[in-house]
Protein backbone atom coordinates (compact mmCIF):
# COMPACT_ATOMS: atom_id res chain seq x y z
CA UNK A 1 0.00 0.00 0.00
CA UNK A 2 0.99 3.43 0.17
CA UNK A 3 -0.85 6.75 0.49
CA UNK A 4 -0.08 10.80 0.78
CA UNK A 5 -2.81 11.87 2.26
CA UNK A 6 -3.57 15.48 4.82
CA UNK A 7 -6.80 15.53 6.80
CA UNK A 8 -7.57 18.83 7.06
CA UNK A 9 -10.66 20.34 9.12
CA UNK A 10 -12.31 22.10 12.43
CA UNK A 11 -11.15 21.23 15.68
CA UNK A 12 -12.51 18.76 17.45
CA UNK A 13 -13.88 16.84 14.08
CA UNK A 14 -11.69 13.36 14.53
CA UNK A 15 -8.91 14.72 12.56
CA UNK A 16 -6.09 13.04 14.88
CA UNK A 17 -8.31 9.94 15.66
CA UNK A 18 -8.89 9.52 11.99
CA UNK A 19 -5.35 10.55 11.02
CA UNK A 20 -3.56 8.04 13.52
CA UNK A 21 -5.73 4.96 12.96
CA UNK A 22 -5.08 5.90 8.81
CA UNK A 23 -1.73 5.74 9.98
CA UNK A 24 -1.23 2.76 12.17
CA UNK A 25 -3.19 0.53 9.60
CA UNK A 26 -0.98 1.46 6.63
CA UNK A 27 1.91 0.71 9.20
CA UNK A 28 0.31 -3.16 10.01
CA UNK A 29 -0.40 -3.31 6.40
CA UNK A 30 3.22 -3.45 5.74
CA UNK A 31 4.07 0.21 5.12
CA UNK A 32 6.79 2.76 6.35
CA UNK A 33 5.09 5.48 7.04
CA UNK A 34 5.62 8.81 8.16
CA UNK A 35 2.62 10.67 10.51
CA UNK A 36 3.22 14.28 10.46
CA UNK A 37 1.11 16.19 13.11
CA UNK A 38 1.37 19.87 11.99
CA UNK A 39 -1.15 21.13 14.49
CA UNK A 40 -0.11 23.88 16.88
CA UNK A 41 -1.48 21.97 19.42
CA UNK A 42 -0.08 18.53 19.07
CA UNK A 43 -2.24 15.61 19.63
CA UNK A 44 -1.10 12.88 17.29
CA UNK A 45 1.05 11.29 19.17
CA UNK A 46 -1.42 10.57 22.02
CA UNK A 47 -4.32 9.18 19.04
CA UNK A 48 -1.06 7.15 18.19
CA UNK A 49 -0.45 5.59 21.38
CA UNK A 50 2.59 6.97 21.67
CA UNK A 51 3.81 9.20 25.11
CA UNK A 52 6.03 12.38 23.59
CA UNK A 53 6.24 15.51 24.36
CA UNK A 54 5.21 18.36 21.51
CA UNK A 55 8.72 19.11 20.94
CA UNK A 56 9.55 19.58 17.20
CA UNK A 57 12.53 19.44 15.21
CA UNK A 58 15.82 21.03 16.74
CA UNK A 59 15.65 25.03 16.86
CA UNK A 60 19.29 24.81 15.49
CA UNK A 61 18.84 22.96 12.25
CA UNK A 62 17.80 26.37 10.89
CA UNK A 63 19.00 29.61 11.23
CA UNK A 64 18.34 33.25 10.40
CA UNK A 65 20.03 35.09 7.41
CA UNK A 66 20.52 38.44 6.75
CA UNK A 67 18.47 39.11 2.65
CA UNK A 68 17.51 35.29 3.23
CA UNK A 69 15.45 35.19 5.69
CA UNK A 70 15.01 31.48 7.63
CA UNK A 71 17.41 28.92 5.81
CA UNK A 72 18.83 25.30 6.73
CA UNK A 73 21.45 25.88 8.55
CA UNK A 74 23.44 23.07 6.87
CA UNK A 75 22.02 23.02 3.41
CA UNK A 76 23.16 19.40 2.61
CA UNK A 77 20.66 17.87 5.14
CA UNK A 78 17.76 16.10 2.85
CA UNK A 79 14.60 15.64 4.19
CA UNK A 80 15.42 12.06 4.52
CA UNK A 81 18.10 11.86 7.12
CA UNK A 82 15.97 14.64 9.24
CA UNK A 83 13.23 11.61 8.75
CA UNK A 84 15.57 9.06 9.66
CA UNK A 85 17.61 10.52 12.09
CA UNK A 86 14.84 12.70 14.17
CA UNK A 87 11.45 10.85 13.64
CA UNK A 88 10.24 8.65 16.57
CA UNK A 89 8.91 5.16 16.16
CA UNK A 90 5.36 4.40 17.43
CA UNK A 91 3.13 1.43 17.38
CA UNK A 92 2.73 -0.40 14.16
CA UNK A 93 5.97 0.71 13.57
CA UNK A 94 4.50 4.52 12.44
CA UNK A 95 7.28 7.50 12.61
CA UNK A 96 5.86 10.76 13.91
CA UNK A 97 7.50 13.89 13.44
CA UNK A 98 5.94 16.95 14.96
CA UNK A 99 6.07 20.50 14.24
CA UNK A 100 5.65 21.53 17.93
CA UNK A 101 5.46 25.15 17.82
CA UNK A 102 3.04 25.99 20.53
CA UNK A 103 1.40 29.29 20.20
CA UNK A 104 2.95 32.03 21.86
CA UNK A 105 6.28 29.93 21.36
CA UNK A 106 7.17 30.63 18.05
CA UNK A 107 10.02 28.19 17.27
CA UNK A 108 11.18 29.75 13.82
CA UNK A 109 14.24 26.97 13.39
CA UNK A 110 12.07 24.07 13.98
CA UNK A 111 9.40 25.24 11.84
CA UNK A 112 11.13 26.10 9.13
CA UNK A 113 13.21 21.98 9.42
CA UNK A 114 9.43 20.30 9.60
CA UNK A 115 8.75 22.31 6.55
CA UNK A 116 11.93 21.27 4.80
CA UNK A 117 10.27 17.73 5.39
CA UNK A 118 6.71 18.35 4.19
CA UNK A 119 8.30 19.64 1.06
CA UNK A 120 10.92 17.41 0.67
CA UNK A 121 10.35 14.02 1.72
CA UNK A 122 9.08 11.56 -0.92
CA UNK A 123 10.63 8.44 -0.22
CA UNK A 124 9.88 5.72 -2.63
CA UNK A 125 7.13 3.65 -1.26
CA UNK A 126 6.66 5.27 1.87
CA UNK A 127 2.99 6.48 2.79
CA UNK A 128 2.69 9.75 4.37
CA UNK A 129 -0.04 11.08 6.51
CA UNK A 130 -0.77 14.68 7.90
CA UNK A 131 -2.49 15.95 10.84
CA UNK A 132 -3.13 19.83 9.71
CA UNK A 133 -4.10 22.28 12.52
CA UNK A 134 -7.67 22.95 13.04
CA UNK A 135 -7.37 26.53 11.69
CA UNK A 136 -7.29 27.52 7.79
CA UNK A 137 -3.87 29.12 8.24
CA UNK A 138 -1.49 26.54 7.75
CA UNK A 139 -3.28 24.69 5.00
CA UNK A 140 -3.01 27.84 2.93
CA UNK A 141 0.47 27.94 3.55
CA UNK A 142 1.40 24.52 1.97
CA UNK A 143 1.18 22.32 4.98
CA UNK A 144 -0.56 20.02 2.97
CA UNK A 145 1.77 20.51 0.07
CA UNK A 146 2.82 16.73 0.47
CA UNK A 147 -0.43 15.20 -0.34
CA UNK A 148 -1.85 13.25 -3.20
CA UNK A 149 -5.05 13.21 -1.14
CA UNK A 150 -6.66 15.98 1.14
CA UNK A 151 -9.78 14.67 3.32
CA UNK A 152 -12.08 17.41 4.41
CA UNK A 153 -13.28 15.97 7.56
CA UNK A 154 -16.59 17.54 8.73
CA UNK A 155 -19.10 16.51 10.93
CA UNK A 156 -22.98 16.85 10.69
CA UNK A 157 -22.94 20.89 12.18
CA UNK A 158 -23.19 23.85 10.55
CA UNK A 159 -19.57 25.63 12.48
CA UNK A 160 -17.85 22.47 10.65
CA UNK A 161 -19.52 22.46 7.03
CA UNK A 162 -18.57 26.33 7.51
CA UNK A 163 -15.38 25.97 8.03
CA UNK A 164 -14.61 22.70 5.48
CA UNK A 165 -16.43 25.62 3.02
CA UNK A 166 -13.62 27.49 3.41
CA UNK A 167 -10.91 24.80 3.49
CA UNK A 168 -12.36 23.41 0.09
CA UNK A 169 -11.06 26.74 -1.42
CA UNK A 170 -7.47 25.12 -1.01
CA UNK A 171 -8.19 22.86 -4.19
CA UNK A 172 -7.58 26.35 -6.20
CA UNK A 173 -4.51 26.53 -5.23
CA UNK A 174 -3.21 22.35 -5.39
CA UNK A 175 -3.83 21.09 -9.22
CA UNK A 176 -3.50 17.61 -9.51
CA UNK A 177 -4.60 16.91 -5.96
CA UNK A 178 -7.62 15.08 -4.77
CA UNK A 179 -9.91 16.80 -2.35
CA UNK A 180 -12.57 14.87 -0.41
CA UNK A 181 -15.10 14.75 2.37
CA UNK A 182 -14.84 12.82 5.26
CA UNK A 183 -18.20 12.90 7.18
CA UNK A 184 -17.29 12.54 10.37
CA UNK A 185 -19.44 11.28 13.79
CA UNK A 186 -22.49 10.97 11.17
CA UNK A 187 -25.27 9.87 13.09
CA UNK A 188 -28.45 9.71 10.33
CA UNK A 189 -27.90 7.34 7.11
CA UNK A 190 -28.14 10.67 4.70
CA UNK A 191 -25.76 12.74 6.99
CA UNK A 192 -22.89 12.27 4.56
CA UNK A 193 -24.36 12.63 1.67
CA UNK A 194 -25.48 16.03 3.36
CA UNK A 195 -22.58 17.19 4.64
CA UNK A 196 -20.56 16.37 1.25
CA UNK A 197 -23.37 18.36 -0.80
CA UNK A 198 -22.99 21.11 1.94
CA UNK A 199 -19.16 21.62 1.30
CA UNK A 200 -19.20 20.99 -2.18
CA UNK A 201 -16.90 18.12 -2.72
CA UNK A 202 -17.06 14.90 -3.51
CA UNK A 203 -18.41 12.26 -0.60
CA UNK A 204 -14.62 9.60 0.11
CA UNK A 205 -15.85 7.91 3.43
CA UNK A 206 -17.94 8.23 6.55
CA UNK A 207 -17.07 7.77 10.01
CA UNK A 208 -20.32 7.41 12.29
CA UNK A 209 -21.01 9.03 15.75
CA UNK A 210 -19.21 5.78 18.20
CA UNK A 211 -19.59 6.07 21.74
CA UNK A 212 -16.97 3.69 22.64
CA UNK A 213 -14.30 5.82 20.62
CA UNK A 214 -15.15 8.31 22.39
CA UNK A 215 -15.03 6.44 25.96
CA UNK A 216 -11.90 5.50 25.04
CA UNK A 217 -10.70 8.96 24.77
CA UNK A 218 -12.18 9.75 27.53
CA UNK A 219 -9.77 7.07 29.26
CA UNK A 220 -6.52 8.10 27.58
CA UNK A 221 -6.95 4.75 25.57
CA UNK A 222 -6.30 5.00 21.64
CA UNK A 223 -9.50 3.82 20.24
CA UNK A 224 -7.83 0.97 17.72
CA UNK A 225 -5.68 -0.76 20.62
CA UNK A 226 -8.90 -0.37 23.20
CA UNK A 227 -12.22 -1.12 20.81
CA UNK A 228 -10.37 -2.36 17.21
CA UNK A 229 -13.77 -3.79 15.97
CA UNK A 230 -15.86 -0.13 17.11
CA UNK A 231 -17.89 0.67 14.01
CA UNK A 232 -15.75 3.85 13.61
CA UNK A 233 -12.55 1.71 13.33
CA UNK A 234 -14.23 -0.73 10.85
CA UNK A 235 -15.39 2.55 9.38
CA UNK A 236 -11.52 4.04 9.07
CA UNK A 237 -10.33 1.00 7.62
CA UNK A 238 -12.47 1.14 4.90
CA UNK A 239 -11.03 4.88 4.26
CA UNK A 240 -7.41 3.43 4.08
CA UNK A 241 -8.14 1.17 1.46
CA UNK A 242 -9.79 4.36 -0.92
CA UNK A 243 -6.61 6.62 -0.12
CA UNK A 244 -4.06 3.32 -1.18
CA UNK A 245 -2.76 4.32 -4.35
CA UNK A 246 -0.69 1.19 -4.77
CA UNK B 1 -16.23 43.37 31.42
CA UNK B 2 -13.41 41.66 28.73
CA UNK B 3 -13.47 37.93 28.46
CA UNK B 4 -11.18 35.69 26.34
CA UNK B 5 -12.18 32.08 25.79
CA UNK B 6 -9.88 29.74 24.64
CA UNK B 7 -9.49 26.11 24.56
CA UNK B 8 -9.19 22.93 21.95
CA UNK B 9 -11.00 23.07 19.11
CA UNK B 10 -14.71 21.81 18.97
CA UNK B 11 -14.23 21.54 23.51
CA UNK B 12 -17.49 24.65 23.09
CA UNK B 13 -16.05 27.69 23.02
CA UNK B 14 -17.88 29.38 20.29
CA UNK B 15 -20.96 27.92 22.01
CA UNK B 16 -19.98 29.21 24.99
CA UNK B 17 -19.00 32.19 23.83
CA UNK B 18 -22.25 32.81 22.07
CA UNK B 19 -24.35 32.27 24.73
CA UNK B 20 -22.77 34.56 27.00
CA UNK B 21 -22.64 37.61 25.02
CA UNK B 22 -26.07 36.91 23.93
CA UNK B 23 -27.16 36.27 27.60
CA UNK B 24 -25.04 39.95 28.85
CA UNK B 25 -26.81 41.76 25.91
CA UNK B 26 -30.36 39.92 27.09
CA UNK B 27 -29.40 41.42 30.86
CA UNK B 28 -28.98 45.12 29.44
CA UNK B 29 -24.47 45.26 28.53
CA UNK B 30 -24.14 46.56 25.34
CA UNK B 31 -21.41 43.59 24.14
CA UNK B 32 -19.36 43.00 21.49
CA UNK B 33 -18.37 39.88 20.64
CA UNK B 34 -14.88 39.49 18.72
CA UNK B 35 -14.14 36.28 16.56
CA UNK B 36 -10.53 35.76 16.67
CA UNK B 37 -10.37 32.46 15.34
CA UNK B 38 -8.46 31.76 12.45
CA UNK B 39 -11.74 30.08 11.81
CA UNK B 40 -14.26 32.13 12.30
CA UNK B 41 -17.59 30.41 13.24
CA UNK B 42 -18.79 32.53 16.17
CA UNK B 43 -21.66 34.24 13.63
CA UNK B 44 -23.47 30.75 13.45
CA UNK B 45 -23.64 29.93 17.15
CA UNK B 46 -24.51 33.77 17.26
CA UNK B 47 -27.62 32.53 14.48
CA UNK B 48 -26.65 35.23 12.12
CA UNK B 49 -26.38 32.10 10.01
CA UNK B 50 -23.27 30.50 7.78
CA UNK B 51 -23.44 33.33 4.56
CA UNK B 52 -23.38 36.57 6.53
CA UNK B 53 -20.89 34.82 8.59
CA UNK B 54 -18.67 34.02 5.31
CA UNK B 55 -19.37 37.37 4.38
CA UNK B 56 -18.20 39.21 7.68
CA UNK B 57 -14.56 37.45 7.15
CA UNK B 58 -14.48 38.67 3.60
CA UNK B 59 -14.87 41.98 4.46
CA UNK B 60 -12.06 41.37 7.37
CA UNK B 61 -9.74 40.73 4.63
CA UNK B 62 -10.87 43.72 2.73
CA UNK B 63 -9.44 45.57 4.75
CA UNK B 64 -5.62 44.23 4.50
CA UNK B 65 -6.29 44.62 0.46
CA UNK B 66 -6.86 48.19 0.66
CA UNK B 67 -4.61 50.67 -0.32
CA UNK B 68 -2.31 52.49 2.35
CA UNK B 69 -3.41 49.43 4.98
CA UNK B 70 -2.56 50.84 7.97
CA UNK B 71 -1.51 54.00 7.28
CA UNK B 72 -5.14 55.46 7.38
CA UNK B 73 -6.12 53.04 10.38
CA UNK B 74 -9.05 53.84 12.08
CA UNK B 75 -10.06 53.40 15.68
CA UNK B 76 -11.65 50.15 17.07
CA UNK B 77 -14.70 51.32 17.30
CA UNK B 78 -14.91 52.97 13.98
CA UNK B 79 -13.64 49.08 12.54
CA UNK B 80 -16.31 47.28 14.40
CA UNK B 81 -18.72 49.57 13.58
CA UNK B 82 -17.74 49.63 9.88
CA UNK B 83 -16.54 45.75 9.73
CA UNK B 84 -19.19 44.33 12.32
CA UNK B 85 -22.65 42.55 12.05
CA UNK B 86 -25.54 42.91 14.39
CA UNK B 87 -26.37 39.71 15.92
CA UNK B 88 -29.51 38.61 17.61
CA UNK B 89 -30.04 40.80 20.87
CA UNK B 90 -28.23 43.24 19.85
CA UNK B 91 -24.96 42.18 20.08
CA UNK B 92 -21.72 43.34 17.92
CA UNK B 93 -20.22 40.94 16.34
CA UNK B 94 -16.79 41.66 14.42
CA UNK B 95 -14.11 39.30 13.46
CA UNK B 96 -10.53 40.30 14.31
CA UNK B 97 -8.75 37.59 12.57
CA UNK B 98 -7.02 37.21 9.30
CA UNK B 99 -7.30 34.17 6.86
CA UNK B 100 -5.30 33.82 3.91
CA UNK B 101 -1.95 35.47 3.04
CA UNK B 102 -1.10 34.27 6.54
CA UNK B 103 2.43 33.72 8.03
CA UNK B 104 4.07 30.43 8.52
CA UNK B 105 2.40 27.97 10.80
Amino acid sequence: MSARVAFVGKGGVGKSVISATVARLLGRAGDDVLALDADTMPGLALSLGMHVGPEGLPETLAEQRENEGWVMADPSVTPDQLVDRFAIVGPDRVRLLTLGKLPGNVKPGSTMAFRHVVRGFRRSGWSLVGDLAAGTRQAFFGWAGFARNVALVAEPSAKSVLSARRLARLAESMPGVTFAVIASKVREGDDPARVAAAIGLPLLGSVPYDGSVLDAERHGLTALDAVPEAPAMRAIAEIVTLVDQG
Amino acid sequence: MKVAITGKGGSGKTTVAAILARTLARGGADVVALDCDSNPNLGISLGIGPERTLELAAIRQSLDDEEGGAEHAETADELIERFGDDAPDGVRLAVVTKIEKPNPG
